[in-house]
């Protein structure tokens, strides 16, 4: 019951996704994404609300950030405040060790590459969160993977995987159709996964009201690759949408850490799902956990074994891929964006503004 | 291996009372202090029966005598000096001696080199005040592993919990392999994979070769709580013998910081617990092979060059 069908943009760049298919085995199972550390690209590293005047130690890949205010302005920089520029600063950061910030989207936003890149318009778009922030508290959140950041948004794309692993939280696998659609460009991966008469999802049972067995559900996942950020929207019929963002900032190459924000400012305030579902998730960050803790060690190094595929992974597969591509753009110095990753994606994720 | 400097006791170890055996890897190692309160090591077997000098004595003139048929050792060439029985003055050949190492004594450390002609290493000038010895079942490889990927399964430090996110994942620095890990308080509080901060660290720095790991907690000001040096060596059957020393220190910020004070600052421990290192993943540990071989190339490349260049120039 499955369609899979994929719609590629028509740029000019040239498509790593090839239409040899033993070319996109090869590349599929070259996977080593302990190794793809992607640069030039803004990482939301803090909740704008815990930047304050003392400083906060955050890293990407190791690389020390500290982030505090001075006045109302948010600040990034190597050093410590206290200890002041001291030894050899990075190439990351500007003469005085600091990094460029940009504040948006309720987020501390910073660059991870060679500073004179670093442009408003690589931000990326996020249409249902508020430019200028200001979600309520109970909306955001911290969760942390033991695992390489790439696995983690690979778990969030392949959206079957929570059939089974939160199956308690969003539903299982029954449903009588489901089709997944796949779309990308050079700095972004957009999987929709429509699915008919879904096994409704135990917390919008329990928590929203909803009292019918089945729902109508369409899910998207929007991955900016080089920021390592998704979007998670589901529009559920009946039910609420849901709205998350999913920054997974690599912390190390094998720890990510989840500054998520989860916008339920549509469900009607006297809706406990309003309150209760951002909290799922520490529930499912676990159960995510639970199983690329494991995995994560076992991509770190390259395998001549393959991993076994179905054509349910096809949007894990073109998300390494794309990856893969991107590493290799890099590597050979081409640091340049090719897609503009700020334009609003509204229309291609199927959000209305409701 | 020969060219590296094990810190194979703690300076209180090592006395003129009499020998003590210690050992890196297959290596016996006789250790005493001598007259003058200079450390001695000898390859600990009797050159005669290959009985162990360390089940002899320390002589009055600071030479180890052993205590099957009573042959005398300088230590600090291991030339056979004295064989009492025979009752002359008669000169030994220089055929006639016991294997002599290296040694260095520096912050409170006995350092052994098996190369007796390795340049001595750099004196380390403070002695931390607090230490200790364990003997631990688990092969010297592993046990830097699981300090790396766990450091709860190799020690605790009183009132602190270790998470498993890092800040600085383990890395090259200035020769040593280093990284550095988050850290709660323990206690009740927000479980640490939905913190978004943590209050202190734990940095690593450990030698590529011997594993010496210099270990530093300290809080989110960089304001520095406990160092500690942790040496471990490996020993036969296996096992790792560990010396440690550590300072805690005075000016402590917050309450749960002073609390650090509160007894053992530092615990060693003794025993793993087989069950949770089975199911550790390696992690932080998983490139420290890689990083080890890249800084052993670079100094071989860096040796060959100079002895290349001192030829030239000679």
């Amino acid at each position: 019951m499955l369609d899979v069908q994929d719609t590629v943009s028509t740029d000019s760049y040239v498509d790593p996704i090839t239409a040899d298919p033993s070319e996109f085995a090869a590349k599929v199972n070259a996977w080593v994404p302990h190794d793809i550390v992607l640069k030039d690209a803004w990482f939301p590293l803090a909740h704008s609300f815990a930047v304050v005047k003392k400083a906060a130690r955050r890293a990407i890949y190791s690389q020390p950030y500290f982030l505090w205010r001075e006045g109302s302005a948010a600040v990034a920089a190597e050093f410590h405040p206290a200890d002041g520029l001291t030894g050899t600063k990075s190439a990351y950061s500007d003469a005085a060790g600091r990094y460029p910030v940009i504040e948006k989207y309720g987020y501390v936003w910073c660059w991870f590459g060679d500073p004179a890149n670093a442009a408003p318009e690589h931000i990326p778009s996020l249409p249902y969160l508020p430019e200028d922030g200001g979600l309520p508290l109970h909306m955001l959140g911290t969760v942390r993977f033991d695992c390489t950041a790439p696995l983690s948004l690979e778990n969030l794309i392949d959206l079957t995987h929570a059939d089974f692993l939160h199956a308690d939280v969003v539903g299982d696998e029954k449903m009588d159709k489901e089709t997944v659609e796949v779309f990308h460009d050079s700095e972004s991966i957009t999987m929709v996964r429509t699915c008919v008469n879904k096994s409704v999802a135990p917390i919008m049972k329990i928590f929203g009201g909803v009292k019918a067995d089945v729902q109508q559900v369409r899910q998207v996942i929007r991955i900016y690759l080089r920021s390592h950020a998704a979007i998670a929207y589901g529009r559920f019929s009946p039910g609420d949408n849901v709205q998350l963002f999913h920054p997974c900032v690599p912390e190390t190459r094998d720890r990510t850490r989840l500054d998520y924000a989860m916008n339920t400012s549509n469900v009607k305030k006297s809706n406990l799902f309003r309150y209760m579902m951002p909290k799922a998730s520490y529930k499912v960050s676990r159960q995510d956990s639970y199983m690329t803790s494991p995995q994560s060690p076992r991509y770190m190094n390259p395998e001549k074994r393959k991993d076994l595929h179905s054509p349910l992974d096809e949007a894990g597969q073109k998300y390494r891929v794309l990856m893969l591509a991107l590493a290799e753009r890099q590597a050979r110095g081409d640091f340049a964006y090719r897609d503009n990753v700020s334009a609003d994606c509204s229309e291609i994720i199927g959000y209305d503004g409701k | 291996m020969a060219e590296a400097w094990w810190a194979v006791a703690r300076s209180e170890e090592v006395t003129s009372a009499g020998p003590i055996n210690v050992d890196i890897a297959d290596q016996p190692i006789v250790l005493w202090r001598d007259h003058q309160g200079a450390v001695r090591a000898l390859e600990d077997r009797c050159p005669h029966r290959r009985t162990p000098l360390s089940l002899g004595c320390v002589l009055g003139n600071g030479m180890i005598q052993c205590g099957y048929h009573g042959w005398t050792y300088d230590g600090a060439t291991g030339h056979l000096k004295d064989i009492p029985n025979l009752k002359s003055e008669v000169k030994f050949p220089r055929l006639y001696r016991a294997i002599p190492f290296g040694v260095a004594e520096s912050g409170g450390f006995v350092r052994v080199c098996l190369d007796a002609a390795a340049p001595a290493p750099a004196p380390v000038a403070d002695r931390l005040p607090l230490s200790g010895t364990v003997n631990v079942a688990l092969e010297h490889e592993h046990y830097i592993a699981a300090l790396f990927d766990d450091p709860s399964l190799v020690v605790n430090i009183r009132g602190v919990r270790f998470t498993p996110y890092l800040l600085a994942e383990l890395a090259e620095q200035n020769g040593k392999l280093v990284l550095e890990r988050s850290c709660q308080w323990a206690g009740f509080h927000w479980p640490s994979p939905f913190s978004s901060d943590f209050p202190i660290t734990l940095r690593i720095a450990s030698d590529p070769v011997t594993g010496e790991c210099d270990l530093l907690l300290r809080d989110d000001s960089f304001h520095p709580l406990l160092s500690a040096t942790l040496a471990p060596v490996p020993a036969a059957r296996g096992v790792t013998q560990v010396r440690w020393r550590a300072n805690l220190e005075s000016n402590r910020p917050g309450m749960r910081a002073k609390l650090l004070g509160a007894g053992a600052p530092l615990t060693v421990h003794s025993a793993i617990d087989g069950a949770a290192l089975r199911v550790l993943k390696p992690s932080a540990s998983i490139h420290a092979a890689t990083l080890r071989n890249e800084i052993g190339n670079r100094s071989a490349s860096i040796s060959a060059a100079l002895e290349t260049g001192e030829g030239d120039h000679a």
